[in-house]
């Protein structure tokens, strides 16, 4: 009888079905028209979708998206692993600068994508003054493979920070008596961190790496703001695709249909996270131990 | 089992019919909720603006207005970044403004044919000048007054930097061949340009140009007019080759690619002597003034774009922004608005305008200009566009935003070398079919 | 662990060190000169004549109302969210039948949707709702999408209390809301913590629905309000980072109040 029925989860589900579920019907059905955004949408039945399908751009749309997504996991995730274990360390100096590591979370990603397309400028900012470092002519954003890695740059330097936390705190609670154990046996630190540190942190590994997915389909401000989807078209990520053809070319059935395809890797994604992570098993992570 | 997946599957025929009903009656009432508002005499009304120096020119008048007793206007200041865009989803909302400021042109022409704006009375023409009235009319029918000053495009120079290379402002391409190879040498960018992918506009100055030099205005009118098909004529490819030519002989230096325009691009590069030209509209006389006036009044030069030989356009036609127009919606209160638009026309705005250094369209601008406080710039400005044989309005505007976004992705892609230019032009006639 | 100092590791996090503190320093550093030096000198130059004209171009601006703006909507955001989430997860845990796994499932699968796509509808409903232009138009779908993750985290918490207690006070005959107030709330508070950072910095960086879905100056936010900055003030860049880093303030005076639930909450995403 101290059991919640199913009345409990009502007001949150009829809340989350006309803010989320409602609109993700929406998205497929003006995928199915066309639509001005001024007057009504008009049904024209699999036209969007032909274009979509024959649509070279929007295929370049979803490697790069991948491309984004790769780059920024191989990235961060390594970075954030060594650094989250190195300040779960209790020393003095290691507290002072996880609180410095902490700093770039404080910014929303639209102030990080500002300031930083402020400071790469190739006249004004960083890169005109260390010439000798990044050789020559600091052209950034002319090429596809300098805005990629200006976006894999900045994604990084807001979000490791982020990540390094999560794994901070995973680190923390491997209890001391595993790697007690592993010295005796006479394994060095490497050894140590490879067969007892990793394993380990995996429900964090997962736990970051959805975050970083999530991330990863959502990443629109940060493309917006620092590359705009250039040079040309080299760095237009689905999302921004989608938001371009809406919004500022004013098909917004087509502009449906790529939403919808978004929505639809998007929840083959959540499947495999869910698959994966094994959420769905609803058991505790506290068990056995 | 059985039980649970039909239940299951009963679920989400359902959400799927729930969503396209609500949607059906969403967007059609989204689409008749324009026009419900209070289109009757006299009340209030919003008037949609861009952010802009002038600003308080407009406030000065929208007080002076209020207080007359005809209505009330209030003015909404909206940033620039994408203006355009969001004034489309204001006008699709419950929250149209009655009345906007915009470029005229095409993207007037998606608000006609959605039947949101209102005609205007026609014997305003008589206080513009003519030239000017026709990015404001659409279909034959005048939509948008004029409201702001005159914006042809011209080359704007650094004196210093050309007194120090004992060079002359070019008058033909010939000179600017020689020019670039001259700054090139001294470490000098010869035309600073804005290639960063938000300010493509500034290299599509450059294609206006070239195109109406090497074909005359008709050629863009005709694809202005609906026949995408031209952009096949040759000349399109001259120009585009052009281009490719002055990007590979280092015109516009190396990274111009990342660099942004304004203050703290294009403009300070002008000002500091880094880049000896620029190809830009008369808005950047403002943009020199706010880095440093005296620049402005000593050190920036002017002159027209220079002729092309052999080419059929008139070296006298120029391009860029005729004016800015006030339209008025159906949601706004008529009469109210009607009498706001005298105040475009009015000698204290006109004046206000002229003090902020602005040339107005108004048929009696010419005899008010000796209040400016440049009459040298405003005197070549006045000269400029009075004597043009033509006016061709910038072709973003022009062609309105769902053409051209994707052109400007592909000028930004043919400056950057993305693009070859017979890949530019095929790109470019793809995108309408 | 007493062993031997790590130095590749050290070297590494002083290597990290400069990486966030170099741009950190550049952005306080611009802020802090006037716009003629910016020019010459770059991001980079000396901490020389220094001047806080920028904060008052900001100031003046009418930043702090943006500010203001967004942290009302990172509030309402964090109180909807766990409004809803807190019963959804009880009832996903605590209760019986297909339904409460149905609807977990629900959620589960809303997990890496992200909110942009769905951004033209949820305009129409907005805007048939008569919310567009108004703080709702953003708190509301923000809130929404924040649910699945949220249901994700607090679901996780509250399954870690252990059965016994759950017996316990059923033998004391009492009811589903008492369990929630007495027990379930107060042991799931490290996932309540957690929930409220996520689901605050969701609403703290939200970009795409001000954008689309408000326009006028009194419901801008604080993301808007740089984006607009850099058209405003013809991109004084100066200026333009002394918005940045005022942007930061907020958080970071929650971080300075209230450093132990923030990171314990963004810590507490992976620590179990």
């Amino acid at each position: 009888m101290e059991r919640p029925g199913a009345a409990w989860a009502a007001p949150g589900l009829a809340f989350f079905f006309v803010f989320a579920l409602l609109p993700m019907a929406g998205v497929v059905y003006l995928s199915f028209t066309s639509w001005d955004g001024l007057t009504s949408p008009k049904f024209t039945g699999l036209s969007n979708w032909n274009q979509f399908l024959s649509d070279g751009a929007v295929w370049q749309s979803t490697l790069l998206t991948g491309i984004l997504l790769v780059g920024n996991m191989l990235v961060q995730a390594p970075l954030s692993i060594l650094l989250g274990v190195w300040s779960a360390g209790y020393q003095r100096n290691r507290a002072v600068l996880s609180a410095v590591f902490f700093l770039p979370l404080l910014f929303s990603t639209a102030a990080t994508s500002i300031m930083w397309r402020q400071l790469l400028d190739p006249n004004f900012g960083v890169p005109s003054k260390l010439g000798w470092l990044l050789g020559g002519n600091a052209n950034l954003f002319g090429s596809q493979w300098g805005a990629i890695t200006s976006l894999v740059l900045v994604t990084s330097w807001q979000y490791i920070p982020f990540h390094t936390l999560i794994y901070q705190g995973a680190a923390r609670s491997i209890p001391e008596t595993l790697y007690q154990a592993a010295a005796i046996d006479g394994a060095g630190r490497v050894r140590q961190f490879i067969h007892i540190t990793l394993p380990q942190l995996r429900n964090a590994i997962i736990t970051s790496s959805t975050f970083m997915v999530v991330g990863g389909l959502t990443a629109f401000d940060i493309v917006l703001l620092l590359t705009d989807g250039g040079p040309g078209t080299d760095t237009a990520i689905l999302p921004f695709k989608m938001y371009q053809t809406a919004f500022q070319t004013y098909d917004f059935g087509y502009g449906s249909a790529i939403a919808s395809f978004l929505l639809l890797v998007a929840t083959g994604i959540s499947l495999l996270l869910v698959k994966a992570s094994g959420y769905d098993k609803m058991t505790s992570t506290m068990e056995g131990l | 089992m059985r039980d649970t997946i039909s239940r299951r599957q009963a679920l989400g025929g359902m959400l799927g019919i729930a969503g396209a009903a609500f949607m059906a009656t969403a967007c059609s009432s989204s689409g008749s909720s324009a026009g419900t508002g209070s289109a009757a005499g006299t009340g209030s009304a919003t008037f949609w603006t861009l952010q802009d120096p002038t600003n308080k020119i407009q406030q000065a008048a929208v007080t002076s207005f209020n207080s007359a007793g005809h209505g009330k206007i209030t003015l909404d200041i909206v940033p620039s970044a994408g203006y355009l865009d969001k004034l489309r989803t204001a006008m699709g909302s419950s929250e149209e403004p009655g009345l906007f400021f915009s470029w005229g042109g095409g993207n007037l022409d998606y608000y006609v044919q959605a039947g949101k704006l209102v005609d205007l009375d026609p014997s305003l023409k008589s206080h513009f000048l003519t030239s000017a009235l026709q990015a404001g009319t659409s279909g034959g029918k005048l939509v948008g007054v004029p409201c702001r000053g005159t914006q042809p495009v011209f080359i704007f120079y650094n004196k210093d930097v050309f007194t120090a290379a004992g060079a002359q402002p070019p008058t033909t391409w010939a000179e600017v061949t020689d020019l670039v190879a001259k700054f090139k040498s001294k470490n000098i960018t010869p035309f600073t340009i804005a290639g960063d992918a938000n300010d493509s506009w500034t290299e599509l100055m450059w294609i206006e140009y070239l195109v109406d030099r090497l074909a005359g205005p008709g050629l863009f009118a005709k694809i202005q007019g609906g026949d995408w098909s031209q952009w096949n004529d040759p000349a399109v490819l001259k120009a585009a080759q052009t281009i490719a030519q002055l990007v590979d002989s280092g015109a516009f230096g190396q990274n111009f690619a990342s660099v942004t325009y304004g203050t703290g691009g294009t403009s300070t590069l002008l000002a500091s002597g880094k880049a000896a030209m620029c190809l830009m509209g008369s808005w950047e006389y403002a943009n020199q003034q706010g880095i440093s006036a005296s620049f402005a009044k000593n050190g920036l030069g002017y002159v027209t774009f220079p002729a092309i030989e052999g080419g059929k356009g008139d070296p006298a036609n120029v391009v860029g922004n005729p004016s800015n127009y006030i339209s008025i919606t159906k949601a706004a209160p008529q009469q109210t608005a009607e009498d706001f638009l005298a105040t475009t026309y009015s000698t204290s705005y006109l004046k206000g305008l002229i003090a902020m250094g602005e040339v107005p369209v108004t048929a009696n601008a010419g005899q008010l200009l000796s209040g400016a406080p440049d009459p040298a710039y405003a005197g070549f400005l006045y000269d400029l566009v009075s004597k043009a044989p033509n006016f061709t309005q910038s072709w973003d505007q022009a062609l309105g935003s769902t053409l051209a976004t994707p052109m400007l992705t592909e000028i930004q892609k043919l400056f950057n070398g993305q693009d070859s230019p017979q890949q530019f032009v095929s790109n470019v006639l793809a995108i309408k079919k | 662990m007493k062993q031997r100092p790590n130095y590749a590791a050290g070297v590494a996090a002083v290597t990290w060190l400069l990486i966030i503190g170099v741009p950190l320093y550049a952005l306080i550093n611009t802020s802090l000169h006037g716009e003629s030096v910016y020019a010459d000198g770059g991001p980079l130059s000396a901490p020389t004549h220094l001047t806080t004209v920028n904060f008052g171009t900001v100031v003046s601006s009418g930043f702090l109302r943006d500010i203001g703006n967004t942290v009302v909507v990172a509030a309402m955001t964090v109180v909807i969210v766990l409004l809803f989430g807190v019963p959804i997860s009880y009832a996903v845990v605590r209760g019986r039948g297909w339904t409460s796994s149905a609807v977990f499932r629900v959620f589960l699968l809303g997990l890496a949707i992200p909110a942009q796509a769905v951004i033209i509808p949820l305009f129409l409903i907005i805007n048939h709702l008569g919310l567009y232009d108004t703080l709702w138009a953003i708190i509301l779908p923000t809130a929404a999408f924040a649910l699945p993750v949220s249901v994700l985290v607090l679901s996780g918490g509250m399954r870690d209390i252990s059965g016994s207690l759950y017996e316990a006070m059923a033998l004391d005959g009492a009811s589903p809301a008492r369990v929630l107030i007495q027990l379930v709330i107060p042991l799931s508070r490290g996932a309540i913590a957690t929930t409220a950072v996520f689901a605050a910095l969701q609403a703290w960086n939200g970009f795409l629905f001000p954008l689309i879905m408000t326009q006028s100056g009194s419901d801008k936010v604080v993301t808007l309000g740089l984006y607009n900055f850099v058209s405003e003030y013809g991109a004084n860049v100066p200026a333009l980072l002394a918005a940045v880093l005022l942007s930061a303030v907020p958080i970071l005076i929650v971080y300075l109040f209230a450093r132990r639930y923030l990171v314990m909450g963004l810590m507490g995403a992976g620590g179990k």
